[in-house]
C-alpha cells in the first residue's frame, strides 16, 4: 500500500509540470496586465478593438451553426450507415486537423480566390474548415452510442425515420454534439493562420494581436490579448457549464 | 390474423428457410428455438425492421411485406426492453400515442388504465434507468400495448430477470393476457414459458419453423428427429428385422411391420431405472434441475438420458460410475 501511494504521489508531481505550464502563462499575461489598468481600459473604449472583437465572435458562432447543420446529418450517417470506403470518408473528416492552418488558407484562395478574398465568408470558410471535424465526430460518436433498437422501437411504435430521428436519436445524442459544437466555437475563435491568408480584411480580434504586434511591439499587444483570453475562457467555460448541468438533468 | 408464406432471409450469420404459419386473432403463440436459431431476426422481419428477401408476410389479409414499421401497428418489445432513457415513464409509455395525436386527457386515461391493470401506477414520474429488470418489462409492455397494436411481438420478454420474478411474471403475462386480450407471438428457448403460456407453438430448428401445433402435441409427437433432438429425447438409429427392434446389439420388440432401419425417438421420461429392466447400463452422469434429474447411461455403448426424480437418485445413491439395471417403457418409429 506504501510503495503504491509514492507511484501516486510521484506521477501528480509530474503531471503538474504540464498543467502547471498550460495555466502559467495566462496568469502571467492577466496578473501584468493588472498594473497597467489604463491600457486596457482605453483599448476597452478603442472602436477599432471592439469592431474585430464582434467579427471573431460572429463568424465563429456563423461557422458553428453551419457546423451543427451539415455536421450532425453527416455524423449520423458514419455512426448507422455501413458503406464501402466509409474509412476513408472518416480519414478526410480528420484531414483538416492535420494539414497546417497557413496551408489551408492557400488552398481555400487558391480554389475559390476573389470569391472569399478579404470577407466575413472568406473568415467563416477558414473558420468551418479546420473547426468542422469536432463537430462531426462527436456527433458520431453520439449517435453510435445510441441504442439502435431504441429507434426501432420507435418505429413499430407509430414514428417515421425522420421523427424517429428527432424524438429519439438526436436528444440522446445532443449532448455529445453540443460538446462537440463547444470545441469547434472555440478552435474557430482561435484560428489565425488560415484567416491571415484569406481574410486580413474585415478583420478580427486574432489578426488584430498580430497586426499590433508587428507594429508596435509587444505592449501595445498585450491588452487586446487579455480581452481575448478573457472573452474566449469565459464563454467557453458558460457552455461547458450550461452542457454539463443538462447532462446531469438528463441523467436523473 | 397474421399469416407468413415461405418467408426467407439470409442477414449476417442468420439464415431463415421458407418459413410459413399463421397466428390467430387473441392467440397467444411462443416461437421455440434455441439461441442463434434466428428468432430475433424473425421477429424483425414480422415488425418491419428488416424486408425478406422472398416471400410475403399477411396481417389481417392485407400484403404488408414491403410496408414500413411505422404503418404496420404491430408492437414490438426487444430483449433489453430499449425503453427511452432521456423520457419519464409516463412519457415512455404515452410515446405512441403522441404520435397519433391524441388529447393530452386522452393520453393520461389510457396511460393511468394500462398502469393500473400492469402494476406500475406508483413509477410513471421515474426515469426507466433507475428502475428493476421486472419494472422495466412491464413499462415496454406498457409503451407496447397503449397504441393498441393488432399484435404485439415479445423477444425473450422473461431472460433478463431473476428466477423469482420470472415466475410471477410468467403468470402475470397470463393474467394480462386474458384481461387485455391481445394477440403475441413470444420468441424464447425456455421450455417452461412455452408450456405455461403458449396457446400453440412454434419450433424453430436450423432457420425454419419445423412444426407448429399445441405444446401437448408437439412434445408428445415430433415431426422431425431435429425436433425430438432439440426436446431433448433419446434419438437412436437401429433397424428392424421379423418384429424385434434391434439397436446397437439391444433387443427390443416392435410393433410395426416394417423392415429395415428406422430411426428410434425415446423420450428420457421412458426409461426407467428399476431392478428388474432388462438392460445393464453405466451411469456417465446425472443433472439435477429442481425436484427431476437426468441421468446419462451408457446402454451397451449406446447413449441414453433417463429423467427420473432428484429424490430416487439421492435415495438409491446413483453416481457415475454406478451400475443400474434399465428399461424401456415406450418408444417412437421414425421411418
Amino acid at each position: 500500500m506504501r510503495r503504491r501511494d509514492y507511484v501516486d504521489i510521484f506521477f501528480i508531481i509530474f503531471g503538474s509540470f504540464l498543467l502547471l505550464y498550460i495555466v502559467l502563462p495566462i496568469l502571467t499575461l492577466l496578473v501584468r496586465q493588472c498594473f497597467d489598468l489604463e491600457t486596457l481600459i482605453s483599448t476597452l473604449k478603442d472602436e477599432v478593438v471592439l469592431n474585430a472583437l464582434r467579427n471573431t465572435f460572429l463568424t465563429a458562432g456563423i461557422t458553428t451553426l453551419i457546423a451543427l447543420a451539415l455536421g450532425v446529418p453527416l455524423g449520423y450517417v458514419l455512426a448507422r450507415m455501413e458503406f464501402r470506403y466509409k474509412s476513408l470518408i472518416q480519414g478526410i473528416v480528420d484531414v483538416p486537423i492535420v494539414i497546417p492552418h497557413s496551408v489551408v488558407g492557400i488552398m481555400l484562395l487558391t480554389t475559390f480566390s476573389n470569391a472569399i478574398l478579404d470577407s466575413y465568408l472568406g473568415i467563416v470558410m477558414a473558420m468551418l474548415f479546420v473547426s468542422a471535424s469536432f463537430t462531426i465526430n462527436s456527433a458520431r460518436d453520439g449517435f453510435l452510442a445510441v441504442d439502435k433498437k431504441l429507434e426501432e422501437v420507435a418505429r413499430t411504435l407509430g414514428a417515421g425515420k425522420f421523427k424517429a430521428f428527432l424524438t429519439v436519436s438526436l436528444p440522446l445524442a445532443l449532448p455529445s454534439i453540443l460538446s462537440g459544437a463547444i470545441m469547434t466555437f472555440a478552435r474557430a475563435v482561435s484560428e489565425v493562420g488560415a484567416i491571415l491568408i484569406v481574410a486580413y480584411y474585415p478583420k478580427t480580434a486574432q489578426i488584430l494581436v498580430l497586426e499590433y504586434f508587428e507594429n508596435f511591439g509587444l505592449k501595445y499587444s498585450k491588452p487586446i490579448s487579455v480581452i481575448l483570453i478573457v472573452l474566449s475562457l469565459t464563454t467557453f467555460a458558460i457552455l461547458r457549464w450550461l452542457l454539463k448541468r443538462s447532462d446531469r438533468y438528463a441523467e436523473t | 390474423m397474421l399469416r407468413l408464406e415461405n418467408v426467407s432471409k439470409d442477414w449476417r450469420e442468420f439464415k431463415l428457410r421458407n418459413i410459413s404459419f399463421e397466428v390467430k386473432r387473441g392467440e397467444y403463440f411462443i416461437l421455440l428455438g434455441h439461441s442463434g436459431a434466428g428468432k430475433t431476426l424473425l421477429l424483425e422481419l414480422i415488425a418491419g425492421i428488416h424486408r425478406p428477401d422472398s416471400g410475403k408476410i399477411y396481417l389481417e389479409g392485407e400484403d404488408i411485406t414491403e410496408r414500413p414499421p411505422e404503418k404496420r401497428s404491430i408492437a414490438y418489445m426487444p430483449q433489453n426492453y430499449a425503453l427511452f432513457p432521456h423520457l419519464s415513464v409516463y412519457d415512455n409509455i404515452a410515446y405512441g400515442l403522441k404520435l397519433r395525436k391524441f388529447k393530452r386527457d386522452e393520453i393520461r386515461e389510457i396511460v393511468n388504465e394500462l398502469s393500473e391493470v400492469l402494476g406500475i401506477s406508483h413509477l410513471l414520474h421515474r426515469n426507466p434507468k433507475t428502475l428493476s429488470g421486472g419494472e422495466q418489462q412491464r413499462v415496454a409492455l406498457a409503451r407496447a400495448l397503449a397504441i393498441k397494436p393488432k399484435l404485439l411481438l415479445l423477444d425473450e420478454p422473461f431472460s433478463n430477470l431473476d428466477m423469482a420474478t420470472r415466475f410471477r411474471l410468467i403468470e402475470e403475462m397470463k393474467k394480462w393476457h386474458k384481461e387485455l386480450g391481445f394477440t403475441a407471438i413470444h420468441v424464447t428457448h425456455s421450455f417452461d414459458e412455452a408450456m405455461a403460456l403458449g396457446d400453440r407453438i412454434g419450433v424453430m430448428v436450423n432457420g425454419k419453423v419445423e412444426q407448429v401445433g399445441k405444446c401437448e402435441e408437439v412434445f408428445s409427437e415430433p415431426k422431425s428427429v431435429e425436433i425430438a433432438e432439440f426436446l431433448g429425447y433419446n434419438v437412436l438409429r437401429g433397424s428392424i428385422k421379423d418384429g424385434t427392434l434391434h439397436l446397437n446389439g439391444l433387443k427390443l420388440k416392435a410393433d410395426s411391420k416394417f423392415e429395415g432401419d428406422v430411426t428410434v425417438v425415446i423420450k428420457p421420461e421412458d426409461v426407467l431405472l428399476s431392478k428388474d429392466g432388462g438392460f445393464k447400463a453405466v451411469v456417465e452422469g446425472v443433472e439435477f434441475l429442481k425436484f427431476l434429474a437426468v441421468v446419462t447411461l451408457n446402454v451397451n455403448g449406446l447413449k441414453i438420458k433417463a429423467q427420473t426424480t432428484a429424490e430416487e437418485v439421492l435415495r438409491k445413491g446413483i453416481g457415475v460410475g454406478s451400475k443400474v439395471n434399465v428399461s424401456i417403457r415406450n418408444l417412437r418409429l421414425m421411418v
